[in-house]
């Protein structure tokens, strides 16, 4: 009975008189052992948690779709009705189980699964019994934490289950310095704001990063009722690059002819990148007008401009302009301007049929190659 | 105090100094990659990574691997490639001159015929015989490239970024599977950083001797049943997840693995490509980016994800063991000695104040400093000089440290992803860390100074023959099977 305690006796004796070397080899020792079997004990009740979690989830969630299945998505009096009009049996959904937190999370998560694979009156019922189950005061609540995820959380549930947030609690939010912050706050406001969804395209001083606009093209592009702006007014007036480059995706997008006035100037910008955007907006809308412009500022621009005027040549297609191409091909130094080129002639093929063969008879073993590339239908780029 | 007693007295300091230093970056490694992995735990939990399947806004990814002699698996292997989910990528196979009908088999495989592709020469690379295109659109994005032997794998890769389409490419093995959502993850980094141009990402490999795989994609994942890909699967967690996620922190990153990295193509040929004469051609490239990077002021950062997106087959016999790491050391040597000029240089910022000198000290000379300190032992034993309860102390330390700082790797690995099926499959790699002190650790110095001194005699060595065994297959009827 009384070993363990000699034992740490004669230890702790030991080391009060042991060398200092020793005796922070000793602290040393014990520190790591003590994390080692924390760290083992941590990966042991982390996996427990997360299996019971599991668990618990794979017995909820069929219990959840039958209650769906049965009280909505085949409740066919639903089908034919204003959805506004019959109120969701909500009643089912009082269950014990969804007292619980974790469970009433799950009911979000699985309203919003099924809201984002139906539509119509459906979904809006899966709104209503959203509402009705009081689940929209959890995501508030969410909204009001301290935390930058759960808030982030809040405003994806609030978005996707179509709930209005107040434009003073959202548009500080969108100059967030919290990058995911920021653009989910960016994404809500567009999709919930009644009057002005662009409003923080005005407002935003923070950049808006590639993934932001995957995000925010996503969401403009799939939402329905959203009053499409003429995009020429934050290309002609805003000082955020980002934004004007953003802005010239989706003017190619809805093909705003609107705006083509306003991308032009662009031109003329100092900033390369943001000129080589607008060409290349140009070329997408297939504006040939500008061609003309394109050609006498050729010499004077960076390669990426360069190439984009030749690819531009080649969307509009408008079999003017074979002989620039036709020289740039023969002339040019650099191998992506000739094969841009000559990609550009093969578009223009209808006007230049002839000299594309006698380009193909004459040209050197490396244009030639250039050339059956750019006819290979194999070959995409 | 006679002379020698002096020498001793300071190597003794230097190295106490040179131990205490490695342990505390090693302490201060596991504090930053907890930091970083939480937040990418943090970021990945909102689950926004699918949404760039289905843009238009996705940049387009060139996927290069190169084969030489890969016949083996590398129909299953491609096909495993074929399954990214990415709305917008090539993927390029450089047969590197293959003796066997790896291009055969794939011609037949995938009907490919010959194209008249306008090859442009950024890099130059041994000459390229042929390239194919498939006729059957179902694998459009699919080219292969047959080359002459360039006798590295860096030759391969070069002509692979010569034809590429797109801006960023991946470079990764042909005998490596990839996760479906590869392409997804990698760019991610890419598009959500704001000021800095990112050239590179990386992401945590694994091994993949006791997976099970289905058409190439991973359907089961195992730590490996035999003891030696088990101890470079501990290796790798604790490289990727606790050392390149404590760096990346820093934006320090050192190196993006060979295996797997999305690399800036722009960046990545004006920095002269990958390096055909060296042993350690992924480190080396990244060392010149960075270099390229400073020289012309880009603003750059590396980024690393602790996500395992990629499973390679590990050497399960000592011998293939001993020539890979032997190949991987004399590359950082060679890499130490080629670019020395950055070391401790103010104007290569981080990567000459940190990276250069930490690969340099604790990297590269470690194995010269644990080798020298076994002999100090032993001469110390033989003059009856040893204060037998400190060195047993001290060794007993050192021990419990690497345990420990194995361990947290695991940790972090196991409390973000989970990875694993059982709890036995969990508690086989916990105790592979125990073992790693005596049996696996003094077969990596022995190796690293085999590669040292291949390095200082100049030997002759070539890439690729890795002796594949294949990749374990789900097939109907059968529980497993070798391909």
């Amino acid at each position: 009975m009384n070993v363990l305690p000699v034992f740490f006796t004669s230890v702790l004796y030991n080391l009060r008189y042991a060398p200092l070397i020793i005796q922070i080899a000793c602290v040393f020792i014990f520190i790591a052992v003590t994390c080692t079997i924390t760290a083992y004990l941590s990966i042991l009740i982390g996996r427990y948690k997360g299996h019971r979690h599991e668990k618990k989830l794979a017995k909820l969630h069929p219990l959840i779709d039958q209650l769906l299945l049965d009280n909505v998505l085949m409740n066919e009096a639903l089908i034919h009705e204003d959805a506004e009009e019959i109120p969701v049996a909500a009643d089912a959904f009082h269950q014990p189980v969804f007292r619980k937190r974790w469970a009433r999370q799950a009911l979000i998560d699985r309203l919003i699964h099924y809201r984002n694979n139906v539509s119509g009156i459906m979904g809006e019922q899966l709104r209503n019994l959203y509402i009705q189950l009081e689940l929209d005061k959890e995501s508030l609540k969410k909204m009001k934490s301290r935390k930058w995820d759960k808030k982030v959380q809040a405003m994806a549930e609030l978005t996707s289950m179509n709930m209005s947030i107040a434009d003073v609690t959202i548009l500080p939010l969108t100059n967030s310095r919290n990058r995911e912050l920021r653009a989910a706050a960016r994404h809500a406001y567009i999709k919930l704001s009644k009057n002005e969804p662009f409003k923080f395209f005005d407002l935003a001083t923070e950049p808006l990063l590639l993934w932001d606009q995957v995000e925010l093209f996503r969401i403009i592009s799939t939402t329905e009722k959203i009053a499409i702006p003429n995009f020429a007014q934050w290309i002609t007036y805003s000082s955020n690059k980002s934004i004007i480059s953003f802005c010239l995706k989706l003017v190619v997008h809805y093909n705003q002819i609107s705006a083509v006035p306003a991308v032009e100037k662009l031109l003329d910008t100092r900033d390369h990148y943001l000129r080589a955007d607008a060409i290349n907006c140009l070329g997408k809308m297939q504006i040939a007008e500008v061609e003309d412009k394109l050609i006498r500022m050729y010499n004077s621009q960076p390669l990426n401009c360069q190439i984009e005027i030749l690819k531009l040549m080649g969307r509009v297609s408008s079999g003017k302009h074979v002989d620039f191409l036709r020289q740039e091909f023969l002339h040019s130094t650099d191998f992506d301007l000739r094969k841009n080129a000559a990609k550009s002639l093969i578009k223009n093929q209808w006007a230049a049929k002839n000299l594309i063969t006698e380009l193909v008879d004459t040209a050197t073993a490396e244009n030639k190659r250039i050339l059956k590339h750019c006819m290979n239908p194999l070959i995409k780029f | 105090m006679s002379f020698w007693q002096t020498i001793g007295r300071i190597y003794e300091s230097s190295v106490f100094v040179y131990g205490t230093v490695l342990l505390f970056i090693y302490a201060m490694l596991a504090v930053f990659s907890m930091i970083a992995v939480r937040a990418y735990a943090r970021k990945d939990k909102l689950g926004q990574g699918n949404m760039l399947n289905s843009s238009p806004l996705a940049p387009g990814i060139t996927v290069l691997a190169p084969a030489y002699n890969e016949g083996l698996t590398i129909i299953y292997n491609v096909r495993s490639l074929l399954t990214l989910n990415y709305p917008k990528y090539e993927i390029i196979i450089v047969n590197d001159g293959s003796t066997d009908n790896s291009l055969e088999q794939l011609i037949t495989e995938f009907e490919l015929v010959q194209v008249d592709f306008a090859y442009n020469v950024k890099i130059k690379t041994q000459p390229v015989r042929k390239i194919f295109k498939s006729t059957n659109p179902a694998y459009a994005q699919l080219m292969i490239i047959d080359k002459v032997n360039g006798k590295s794998k860096a030759d391969a890769v070069n002509a692979g970024i010569n034809a590429a389409s797109y801006n960023y490419f991946v470079c990764t093995d042909v005998d490596c599977i990839l996760d479906k959502n590869t392409l997804l993850e990698l760019i991610k980094p890419v598009m959500q950083e704001g000021t800095k141009r990112v050239i590179a990402t990386g992401a945590t490999l694994r091994i993949a001797n006791s997976c099970e795989f289905d058409q190439g994609v991973m359907t089961r994942m195992r730590p490996p049943r035999q003891l030696l890909p088990r101890f470079q699967e501990v290796e790798y967690i604790r490289a990727f997840v606790l050392g390149k996620m404590g760096w990346s922190l820093l934006n320090c990153v050192p190196n993006v693995s060979g295996g797997l990295g999305l690399f800036d193509k722009e960046v990545a040929i004006r920095s002269g490509g990958y390096d055909h004469s060296s042993f350690g051609e992924d480190m080396e490239l990244m060392t010149r980016m960075c270099r390229y990077a400073h020289d012309n002021k880009i603003n750059y950062a590396i980024r690393y994800i602790p996500k395992t997106l990629c499973w390679t087959e590990a050497p399960e016999s000592v011998k293939i063991f001993n020539r890979q790491r032997t190949r991987w050391s004399r590359g950082l040597a060679q890499l130490m000695f080629s670019h020395f000029g950055m070391f401790l240089n103010p104007r290569y910022g981080k990567m000459g104040l940190i990276i250069f000198p930490y690969n340099f000290f604790f990297e590269l000379l470690a194995p010269l400093v644990e080798v020298t300190g076994i002999i100090y032992y032993i001469v110390m034993i033989c003059l009856g000089q040893i204060n037998w309860p400190t060195a047993v102390m001290l060794l007993v330390f050192v021990y419990t440290y690497s345990v420990m700082i194995t361990t947290i790797a695991i940790l972090w690995d196991q409390l973000t992803f989970r990875y694993y099926r059982t709890w036995k499959e969990v508690a086989y790699l916990c105790m592979t860390p125990f073992m790693e002190f005596f049996l696996y650790h003094p077969l990596i110095v022995l190796f690293s100074l085999r590669g040292y001194y291949y390095f200082l005699t100049g030997k002759k060595s070539t890439w690729g023959n890795m002796q594949r065994r294949g990749f374990r297959q789900n097939v109907p009827g059968a529980k497993t099977a070798a391909v």
